[in-house]
């Protein structure tokens, strides 16, 4: 038995919007002062990595379109990899400065994953809007962990980077095509099957 | 700004379509079921209202004669589609749908049902095709990824043990690593072929098609999502053995990696309909090559390099190549006399041919390691075969490449049938299978 598509989008929106909440957190209080207890530091990276293995289960059991299937085998991969890329930055493990990059890199990889398996235009529909909004947050977005990348004490770039993953994870909180809270409006949906 | 943020407002208030296009949610015949009496008509229901194509709904019987009506919306629920069916008679259908749903998306699918038999596969509906020579090599390079990451950890863990080199412990896990990225990418790959083959859709269609029912209702597919999602789960505790430097969390990555090669034994063709048995050996014969060929290519790829590690983990791996491909060799014959009803099957059919090719490299392969465990082994320390030895190593290990090449061509292919029990009652002599076949 499979949950309703838009509820794992909210679960998935409530783990990105911890993970935002947690940059939004270091950013606001600075880096020295967040990391005092060094277990902090891999706090949002383990996020990231746990939710790329989470996003499997979705890639194997919605396979109602192969589109569909490999951007949620796009987005588990490149989350598994920019967490697991911080986690060896954090750790000490990983020393190239290239590695910085991988965030930056999957953040672009992402939203070009939105944008490719959308083929509608913005105001077809929710569904549309939303991949397009997702899509060129994650592209345009990737501008601050690049920035961050080169200059990792900037204010601006740690927000904006922090807020990147609030808005996608607020997007992802209007995926309610049939959700009770708000009811089923819409008659092109068909009729009302919860 | 503000315009655009009252658009945005708007657009996320205000009520939208579903998520994406229409999915399928219900069949009449269910997928895969097996009909007492012939259904009058094939109902589909989607999560959403849909447009009916005009070749919305077609099924075929087995000869590929359409038996169905041209399909219509539902008059009460426009989320349903139906068309009607003319009278059944005993067989095995195919369904293939197509519709546009409300993002103007075009979803394709293809489903299968049974009246008085059963239901094939989805892999064998009617239209399906395959495997083409694509997916040979994808699933030749699946081995190969398991040979890497399964052989890999097996040689880490039971030749070199203990703690390494830095720079051999970040050999190993380059080498691991690339077989677990390898195990998780071909096996999309090599699953999205095989619905093709069901499918038989243009690419641009086939983006949009249903892959449900081939995921959930064929053994390919269900072997799909358990070793997709196993392997996802090995990825994850290789790169936090790395992290970390627990060898505990190696074990683990190894023994799941080790189970989830059964799935390729699930889906082959040894478990078509001869029980659990040649199921367990093909997954003992896979185990013990995959863990004897990734154990050569580890010597070559992650020890040679260590001049004080490699002499004792030649030695080492000479010690458990030996049972390994005991039981390869043990595991093989015991299929082969599964497979084969009748020993001239060997050299009349195809896929004795094919077999006999492997047996012939396999028999090299054995010679060469003899070779390095008789002849090299005791002579490890004189610089010349120390010298000689890295391209002697490479030299089987190609071999032992090329074999799974053959291999994924075999399990890729249909064994030859089991001569039917009417023939034979009727005869009272055991005909030639390929001869039953025709």
């Amino acid at each position: 038995m499979q949950p309703p598509s838009e509820h794992v989008h909210w679960l998935f929106a409530t783990g990105i919007l911890f993970l935002g909440l947690l940059l939004l957190s270091e950013a606001i209080v600075g880096r020295d002062v967040w990391r005092r207890r060094p277990w902090r530091a891999y706090l949002w990276p383990s996020l990231l990595f746990g939710l790329g293995v989470f996003m499997w289960p979705v890639m194997v059991f919605f396979t109602n379109s192969t589109v569909h299937m490999l951007a949620h085998s796009a987005w588990a991969q490149t989350m598994m990899v920019a967490g697991a890329a911080e986690l060896g930055l954090v750790s000490g493990k990983l020393r190239g400065e290239w590695w910085k990059l991988a965030v930056p890199v999957a953040f672009a990889v992402s939203g070009a994953a939105f944008l490719i398996h959308e083929a509608n235009p913005w105001f077809y529909a929710r569904s549309a809007f939303v991949h397009h909004v997702c899509g060129w947050t994650l592209l345009v977005g990737a501008l601050f962990p690049l920035g961050a990348a080169f200059k990792p004490r900037s204010w601006v770039f740690n927000t904006g980077f922090a807020l990147v993953f609030v808005a996608v994870a607020v997007a992802l909180y209007t995926s309610r095509d049939v959700a009770p809270i708000f009811g089923h409006l819409n008659t092109s949906a068909g009729v009302a099957h919860r | 700004m503000r315009r655009l943020g009252v658009l945005i407002l708007l657009a996320l208030a205000l009520p939208g379509t579903a998520w994406a296009h229409a999915t399928l949610e219900q069949t009449s015949p269910k997928i895969g079921q097996r009909l007492a009496v012939s259904p009058r008509m094939v109902t589909l229901t989607f999560d959403q209202s849909v447009r009916v194509l005009s070749n919305g709904i077609q099924v075929f019987d087995a000869k590929g004669r359409i038996v169905s009506g041209p399909p219509r919306a539902s008059l009460s629920d426009p989320r349903v589609i139906v068309a009607p069916l003319r009278r059944l008679p005993k067989g095995a259908y195919t369904v293939r749908w197509a519709t546009i749903s409300n993002d103007s998306h075009v979803g394709r699918g293809v489903f299968t049902f049974g009246v008085r038999v059963k239901a094939p596969p989805i892999n064998q509906a009617y239209g399906a095709s395959g495997p083409t020579t694509s997916e040979h090599i994808v699933r030749w390079l699946y081995f190969v990824s398991l040979a890497l990451l399964t052989g890999g950890l097996g040689f880490r863990l039971l030749v070199l043990r203990g703690p390494l080199a830095p720079a051999t412990e970040r050999r190993f896990y380059r080498v691991t690593g690339i077989g677990v990225v390898a195990a998780l990418e071909v096996g999309i790959v090599a699953f999205l072929l095989r619905a093709e083959d069901a499918l038989q859709l243009p690419f641009t269609a086939f983006l949009y098609g249903d892959l449900s029912p081939f995921a959930h209702t064929t053994r390919l597919g269900q072997a799909f999502v358990a070793m997709e999602l196993g392997f996802a789960v090995v990825a994850a505790l290789l790169f936090l053995a790395w992290l970390t430097g627990r060898g505990g969390l190696l074990w683990l990555a190894f023994v799941l990696s080790l189970g989830l090669g059964s799935g390729l034994s699930l889906a082959s063709h040894q478990s078509d309909d001869r029980g659990w048995l040649p199921s367990f050996a093909d997954w003992v014969h896979l185990s013990a090559a995959t863990l004897w060929i990734g154990g050569l290519l580890s010597l070559g790829l992650v020890v040679w390099n260590d001049r004080q590690l490699r002499r004792t983990a030649f030695w080492r791996f000479s010690e458990i190549a030996g049972p390994l491909v005991a039981l390869v060799v043990a595991a093989g014959v015991y299929m082969s006399f599964k497979r084969f009803p009748a020993p001239h099957d060997l050299w009349d059919v195809g896929y004795g041919q094919l077999l006999l090719v492997k047996l012939g490299l396999v028999s090299l392969a054995l010679s060469w390691g003899a070779f390095h465990h008789l002849v090299v082994r005791p002579r490890l320390d004189r610089p010349a075969v120390a010298r000689h030895l890295p391209r002697s190593l490479a030299g089987e290990a190609t071999v032992a490449v090329a074999i799974l090449l053959l291999a994924a061509i075999l399990v890729d292919s249909k064994p030859p049938a089991k001569p039917s029990n009417t023939v034979l009652q009727g005869s009272g002599s055991a005909l030639p299978s390929a001869v039953v076949r025709k």
